[in-house]
């Protein structure tokens, strides 16, 4: 077992370990053009699928351990949150989770 | 003898199988008829019985569409509107030609909707596993929102006295894949997993073999029959992947819409339709969408793939051809013919791919095919009329 230590809350480093997670879980993907901001979607921009969300879910939860219940918030999305749903969302539920 | 009623959606990959399965039980000296589109039914089906089905009239999709903003397009506006449609057309099927058993696609919900509504033993064809994966697992609100869907059908045109969830006969679930491929997914008991089932296409597209170069691999790229005018982009990638390597590849392109402007050289052949099962066993790899039929066709060719999912199934269907190691995964929208070209090196350097390929492709053979699945529903429709009062 190791121990997640806790991250720093504020949205910018939120959203550099959200990049490296992105990168991490889907390395085929190019995003040296695309830079990822609090706007990206990540379907419509990155071309994820609902099932590479779930992935990604995975990595993030092994990046915050416990500080952030990702199962939940994902399971909280309707229908047309997950089809609009950008980084910065996912970005925002992290910090407000870590303050 | 028994009577066979296949309820079919106008998708020529859900018809396919069914074609395969239906000529089966006729060459056994059963009855079959089909409730349909006539058009695209008849076209693959050849001569038939085909009792006509109306279907809604625009049914070209908003092809931008992805992810979940396509699944809710599918149900909402495709999948629903079909069954409403197709319903009476599949009632009046049932009083003309009076079934044992319905077989219905999973798509056609029609088909098991008027099934239990008349209390006729119907089968499902499951012409894709995408329904039996977790995909939606960790998305409930999601998953209750198709629940609605399917309520809301079943309350017009079923029995609202039943629960089940009807895109599964509760007594036969026809699988055309198998656990080699799906890997580990929670599938219900009475789903028999019986491989893909191929029909014998009428007129296969002539092909000029003498095109083929024996010298070097040659790699089929098709997107299926429903993306036309969607891949130009990908298309144009492949084309170029091919040509950074044309001394050791050349690829056949199907281009329906004709993106690529009917380029025929040595290196890239284009046709708006290819023979592609008589192509497959020439072939050293497949650069497809994911569409469970290619990917199930060409690896019971034991050939490895390149996949680019673009929606529905396809994204489970890759990551099934992933996990089995029979193929990798490259992006529909952002691959370039960087990331195809270095796909394509792997698959058709590393042996690994092709062995993974062949290990699927036993174990399509060892499941039988349309054969099995006219046995299964041999076997169902003689337990329900043996049950009958």
């Amino acid at each position: 077992m190791t121990t997640t230590p806790a991250p720093r809350a504020d949205e910018a480093a939120v959203l550099t370990e959200l990049t490296e997670a992105l990168h991490h879980v889907l390395p085929e993907i190019g995003f040296e053009d695309t830079p990822v901001t609090m706007d990206t979607r990540f379907v419509e921009d990155l071309d994820l699928e609902s099932i590479d969300l779930v992935t990604l879910t995975g990595e993030l939860g092994r990046r915050y351990g416990g500080h952030v219940d990702f199962p939940g918030f994902f399971a909280s999305l309707e229908l047309p949150e997950i089809i609009g749903l950008t980084v910065g969302q996912v970005v925002r539920y992290i910090a407000g989770r870590l303050r | 003898m028994s009577r066979f009623l296949f309820v079919v959606p106008p998708l020529v990959g859900h018809i396919n199988p069914a074609v395969a399965v239906a000529a089966e039980l006729g060459g056994r000296g059963h009855q079959v008829a089909w409730a349909g589109l006539p058009g695209i039914v008849g076209e693959l089906a050849g001569r038939a019985e085909i009792h006509a089905c109306d279907v809604p009239r625009d049914l070209q999709r908003p092809p931008g569409l992805r992810g979940m903003a396509a699944l809710r397009y599918l149900w909402q506006d495709f999948l629903a509107p079909l069954a409403g449609a197709m319903a009476p057309g599949v009632e009046r099927a049932v009083a003309a030609f009076r079934p044992d058993v319905i077989v219905a696609d999973q798509q056609a919900l029609a088909g098991a909707l008027v099934a239990e509504r008349l209390g006729i033993p119907h089968a499902t064809s499951a012409t894709t596993s995408a329904e039996f994966s977790a995909a939606l697992a960790g998305m409930p609100k999601v998953e209750e929102w198709i629940g609605r869907q399917l309520d809301g059908l079943r309350a017009a045109f079923g029995n609202p006295l039943q629960t089940h969830d009807f895109r599964f006969s509760p007594d036969l679930v026809l699988a055309f894949t198998t656990r080699a491929l799906t890997g580990d997914c929670a599938v219900p008991p009475q789903t028999r997993f019986v491989g893909p089932a191929l029909a014998h296409r009428a007129v296969p597209a002539p092909f000029p073999w003498e095109w083929r170069d024996g010298g070097r691999h040659t790699v089929l790229v098709s997107l299926g029959t429903a993306n036309t005018g969607l891949g130009g982009h990908f298309l144009a990638e492949c084309a170029a992947a091919v040509r950074d390597r044309a001394r050791r590849v050349q690829a056949v392109i199907a281009d329906p819409g004709g993106v690529l402007g009917g380029v025929s050289d040595p290196d890239i052949l284009t046709m708006p339709r290819v023979p592609q099962l008589a192509l497959l066993s020439g072939m050293s790899a497949v650069v497809c969408h994911a569409g469970h039929n290619t990917v199930a066709e060409s690896l019971l060719h034991g050939v490895p793939l390149v996949v680019a999912p673009i929606r529905d199934d396809q994204p489970v269907v890759a990551a099934q051809v992933v996990t089995a190691g029979a193929g990798i995964r490259v992006r529909f929208g952002r691959g370039d013919r960087r990331t195809i070209g270095a796909a394509l090196d792997a698959v058709l350097g590393d042996p690994r791919y092709r062995a993974a390929a062949e290990r699927v492709r036993e174990s399509f053979r060892a499941a039988g095919g349309a054969a099995s699945a006219a046995t299964h529903l041999e076997a169902f429709a003689t337990g329900q009329q043996r049950g009958r009062p």
